[in-house]
This record gives structure tokens, C-alpha cells and sequence, in this order.
């Protein structure tokens, strides 16, 4: 489900159901890197919108979170970590994190959810048919991830 | 100017009905063309979409077919991809069935469950469909799986809009 009032409803409706919430991490950056950041963005941007279709009824996909890149990493954890408490304490049994950033990679056994960190593509130089057929693939190399998971919890 | 003299009685009819003509047809022509507005629509039939499917191709095993559209939302025109389920069944008819999951809008897949072969198959809460779209009794989806209407053109398969079927 994604962050809309129609979803919502849905999700108001069938909220046992949906026990998986996934917060993209967004980097924000004016310096020399302004460029990647942005590729990072968008590629996350992109990859989301597949999954939460594919994963309609069980995810919901939040706006994502969008940091400051010169921000010290003690200060990004702690944010993430009052997301991840959050979101843990409204039922949600699985929280992945969606970033291209490779920041949280290190930060990741600090995390109690899951991160997933994806390697920017610059899809921005790509002609649409091309852009396509490489997000339907990394989708569906996330989806094993997605349900991998799930099912080690049952 | 002629010696012909028009009378006020006269030039007052003209007027008259010349500006009640005008404004009877400004008020009838809309109402002329709004009842004929659905015959002159182009192309009727172009709710149907066309697939790179081959209908020469489809065999009995469900396959999934990618077809995009352009959908227009007013002025707001995007590109939409979507995807169908399309098999022959017995008699050699072409089925083709929706993969959005009726429970709460996952995705299915065909086949991917090893406890459940030649089923479809909801990953989100373990849906199960038979191979027609029926719901399987007690997993949670509580309708079968919609259908797409079909139809033939120059050898490949075109698509309609999906329709939920009757209570199962």
C-alpha cells in the first residue's frame, strides 16, 4: 500500500494483515556530490513503486525518509532507529530499509530491521524500454529477499 | 434603395425571426450533438489492447503476458503496464486471467509454491487460485481471479478491461 488515503482505507480495513513496512532513505546533498545523491534518490524512487505493486496486500511502503548527507552517522542512526522503534511499536513485524546510500551499509548491524542496499544504476541515461526491463529484474531479485524473509518467520 | 417598402410590421417579423432562428439553434445544436457525441466516437473497440503475445503461442501452460497502454486522466497522460495470465484450456479457448490477487491487490504467480503445483500463488498471505481463477476454500481470497475479455487481431492477442466474475 502506498502513503495515499485510498490505501489507507484499505489499510485501516485489513490492518492484521499487513505486517511489513518499508521506509526508503533518501540522501540529501548540495556539495560536490549533488549529482549522486540525486541518482540515489531517484533509482529508490523508481525500484519502489514494482515492489509495493507487487506486494500490495502485505507491504506498506512509507514516503521515505530523506537525510542530509553531511549529517555524522551517529546522528543518521539515531534517526533511523526512532523510525525502525516506531514503526515496531505500531505491530509492524518486519521493517526494511530501501537505500542506495552506502552509508547505511555500515551502520547496518546496529539496525534491528533489514536494510537493503542497492547499488545506484544511472537510469536517467537509459531510453525507457531499457529502464524498464533492468527495474523489472531488480525487482524480482527483491521480491526472493521480501518473501525469503517472511517465510524464515513462519 | 429599391421602391419596395418594408413596413415596420414586416421588418419587426424579420427581426424577429431571424434572432428567435439563431437562438433556437444555439440552444439546439449542443443538444444535437451531445445525442449523436457516441456515434461519432473513433474507434469503439479501441478499449481493446494490443500484446505481443502470438496467438500461435499460447499453449496450455499459463503464461505471463507484459502489455502496456497509454492511460490518459484527463489532460494527465502515463504510460501503464500490466501484466495477464494467459492459457488455452481444454476446449482451446484462450483464457486470460488478471494476476492481482482478489484478497488485498498482491500479485500472483503461477506455479511457485512447491506444496501447490499447477496453482496460482499469492506470496503476501499464501492465496491460493486453481488454474481456471477459482478460489482455493480456505485460503484467504474470497473471489475468483478477474478476467480479461480477448480478442484476435492480425494474429495476436488484444486485451479489454478486467472484469470481476460472478460470486464463486
Amino acid at each position: 500500500m502506498k502513503w495515499v488515503s485510498q490505501d489507507m482505507d484499505m489499510f485501516l480495513g485489513a490492518r492484521e494483515y499487513v505486517d511489513t513496512a518499508v521506509l526508503p532513505l533518501f540522501p540529501v546533498s548540495f556539495g560536490n556530490d549533488i549529482k549522486q545523491s540525486v541518482a540515489m534518490t531517484e533509482f529508490i524512487q523508481l525500484l519502489t513503486i514494482p515492489l509495493e505493486r507487487q506486494f500490495k496486500g502485505r507491504m506498506i511502503m512509507l514516503p521515505g525518509h530523506s537525510y542530509l548527507k553531511n549529517k555524522s552517522k551517529d546522528k543518521l542512526l539515531e534517526e533511523a532507529i526512532v523510525w525502525e522503534q516506531e514503526l515496531f511499536d505500531n505491530g509492524f513485524k518486519h521493517v526494511f530499509f530501501v537505500t542506495s546510500d552506502s552509508v547505511w551499509k555500515t551502520l547496518e548491524d546496529e539496525l534491528k530491521g533489514d536494510l537493503i542496499w542497492l547499488p545506484s544504476i544511472p537510469l536517467a541515461a537509459m531510453d525507457e524500454g531499457a529502464r524498464n526491463s533492468i527495474l523489472e529484474d531488480q525487482v524480482k531479485q527483491l521480491l526472493q529477499l521480501f518473501m525469503q524473509k517472511w517465510q524464515d518467520d513462519v | 434603395m429599391s421602391k419596395h417598402r418594408v413596413s415596420r410590421r414586416q421588418f419587426l417579423n424579420y427581426t424577429l425571426t431571424g434572432v428567435g432562428g439563431f437562438m433556437a439553434a444555439g440552444m439546439l445544436m449542443p443538444m444535437v450533438r451531445f445525442a449523436v457525441d457516441p456515434v461519432l466516437k473513433a474507434n469503439a473497440s479501441g478499449d481493446f489492447i494490443p500484446t505481443p503475445q502470438k496467438i500461435s503461442e499460447i499453449t496450455e501452460e499459463p503464461t505471463r503476458v507484459d502489455f502496456s497502454f497509454e492511460q490518459q486522466d484527463a489532460w494527465y497522460t502515463s504510460e501503464v503496464t500490466n501484466t495477464a495470465w494467459v492459457y488455452k484450456d481444454e476446449n482451446g479457448e484462450i483464457v486470460a486471467l488478471s494476476p492481482v490477487c482478489k484478497h488485498l491487490g498482491c500479485v500472483v504467480d503461477w506455479n511457485t509454491d512447491k506444496a501447490n503445483q499447477n496453482r496460482f500463488y499469492c506470496p503476501c498471505h499464501g492465496g491460493l487460485y486453481e488454474k481456471d481463477g477459482t478460489n482455493v476454500p480456505g485460503t484467504p481470497p474470497i473471489a475468483k481471479l478477474d478476467v480479461y475479455p480477448t480478442q484476435e487481431k492480425d494474429g495476436f492477442l488484444l486485451l479489454g478491461k478486467a472484469k470481476p466474475r460472478e460470486e464463486a
